[in-house]
């Protein structure tokens, strides 16, 4: 008997599809026409795709689950797959990982980075930076910077002495000439980050782990 | 094997061409052979500061474009016995009349020649700015306590720092004492831990420097003005001595006064 191709199984969830990841993609297109038009079923149902091991790309994939989706019965509500891309895999990584600049960022300079960035040195006016990820500086920030670049919202900026000219959070922008009352009291020790009203706003670092408890990755301190 | 050294600031009338005219008069008169070369193409005045506006022949573009020999273009200052020359810049084209690499072989012929280069770098970080700096090996960059020429300084000292040259170091020309002193201005202090460079050397604003332009002598040939004691602590100190930064403190004390201070040691 030849190999099945494409597995059907019932769960509480819907249907779950499991496709043969050894044989050929047209072999496995034509058997997933087959068993989807083969009918049997009455009322709409969500399907979940496996797609193992077998690496596809986006258009491979549209194509399956319009495949899937063509006699109308059938909803795909995930594709699930073992692999990814190199590509993919370093880029997530980069956005991932925290670098780490030592110098100082000067007027006109711009810093970027994928993920988190730590500068250990001063951030001097008119110097930029932007990060995917969370911005922590370790001197003086009097220039701009610009967190979560890529729209992430719950990343923050902290600088040992915060006095920035602009802090951009997502898509954000705050121009620090309205001068917030906590920078102006004392700008030592200071981070920035959108509050649950959507706001930007600032707070001691102390207060840090009662306002990001989640960003903590290490259990120190016994 | 000579040294070329860059002088630059990126704003502009922060006195960079002043700085290149006594720094190269001053380090000629501890005895050092030097060739000050004018990158400011176009806009060229080096030679005025130094008084050898009317002696000029050729100048970098004729050299560099090979219509005479580099000894040719070369103009001596009479003053300092054969140890100044000046490369004047031309006059009638524009600054991308030359690239960064014609101006590094340039700089490298003279460094076998002479024991300092300077180079007069134009203001502005466009084509004048990289010519200037392609030959140097090492770079001055200088300010005034004005924000606005520190904040030229802050980006001329970032491209700088991506350049393969040593640290640049610092010249703070123009200091008023008594606004200084009065918090008017930026003080030393806060200028050098802004910038986070070494600080090479003071200069105290003074009338003479302007005059002493306009006379076309540098102003360290007068040994008696504080600018001219200034510039040639600086140059010792390129010379590798160790000399301590003048102070800003009044000295209008009268000889009574003095006469205190000196029985109250």
């Amino acid at each position: 008997m030849k190999k099945q191709l494409v597995h059907i199984k019932g769960t509480k969830e819907g249907l779950v599809l499991r496709l043969d990841d050894q044989c050929a993609y047209a072999e496995l297109v034509e058997e997933l026409e087959r068993k989807v038009s083969e009918g049997g079923i009455d009322s709409k149902v969500d399907v979940q795709l496996y797609l193992g091991y077998r690496y596809c790309t986006s258009e491979q994939m549209t194509e399956l689950i319009q495949i899937v989706q063509g006699p109308g019965k059938m909803l795909v509500s995930n594709v699930h797959s073992e692999v990814i891309t190199v590509e993919e895999c370093n880029h997530r990584m980069l956005e991932n990982q925290c670098d780490t600049y030592v110098g100082i960022v000067r007027s006109g300079q711009v810093l970027k980075a994928e993920g988190d960035i730590i500068v250990i040195g001063d951030v001097n006016p008119n110097g930029r930076i932007e990060a995917g990820g969370n911005i922590y500086i370790l001197g003086n920030l009097k220039g701009m910077v610009h967190a979560g670049v890529n729209g992430k919202e719950d990343v923050i900026i902290a600088a040992s002495h915060f006095l920035p000219t602009h802090v951009m959070i997502a898509d954000q922008i705050e121009v620090m000439s309205n001068e917030q009352p906590i920078v102006l009291k004392n700008a030592d020790q200071l981070f920035a980050y959108i509050n649950s009203d959507g706001k930007i706003s600032y707070n001691r670092l102390q207060d840090f782990r009662n306002i990001r408890p989640l960003l903590t990755t290490s259990k120190g301190g016994s | 094997m000579g040294e070329a050294i860059v002088i630059t600031s990126g704003k502009g009338g922060v006195g960079k061409t002043t700085t290149t005219a006594n720094l190269g008069t001053a380090l000629a008169l501890q005895g050092k052979r030097v060739c000050l070369v004018d990158t400011d193409i176009g806009l060229r005045n080096l030679d005025l500061v130094l008084g050898l506006d009317n002696r000029i022949i050729y100048d970098l573009v004729d050299v560099i474009e090979g219509r005479c020999k580099i000894h040719q273009a070369l103009v001596k200052d009479k003053r300092v016995d054969d140890k100044l020359y000046l490369l004047p810049a031309a006059q009638t084209t524009d600054k991308n009349a030359v690239n960064p690499e014609q101006m590094k072989n340039l700089i490298d012929e003279l460094k076998r020649e002479y024991d300092y280069v300077l180079i007069d770098c134009p203001a502005g970080i466009e084509q004048g700015y990289k010519n200037a700096v392609a030959g140097a090996d090492r770079a001055i960059v200088v300010t005034t306590p004005e924000i606005s020429a520190v904040r030229d300084a802050d980006r001329i000292i970032g491209l700088l720092e991506q350049e393969e040259i040593e640290p640049p170091k610092l010249i703070i020309n123009r200091i008023r004492k008594g606004l200084m002193n009065s918090g008017e201005t930026l003080d030393i202090n806060e200028i050098t831990t802004h910038l986070s460079i070494d600080l090479l050397g003071i200069v105290i604003d003074s009338e003479d420097v302007i005059s002493s332009s306009n006379k076309g002598e540098p102003i360290v040939m007068d040994p008696n003005s504080k600018a001219s004691l200034g510039y040639r602590n600086i140059a010792r100190r390129i010379l590798g001595e160790s000399v301590p930064l003048m102070s800003l403190e009044d000295e209008h004390k009268g000889v009574f006064k003095k006469l205190i201070s000196i029985f109250s040691k």
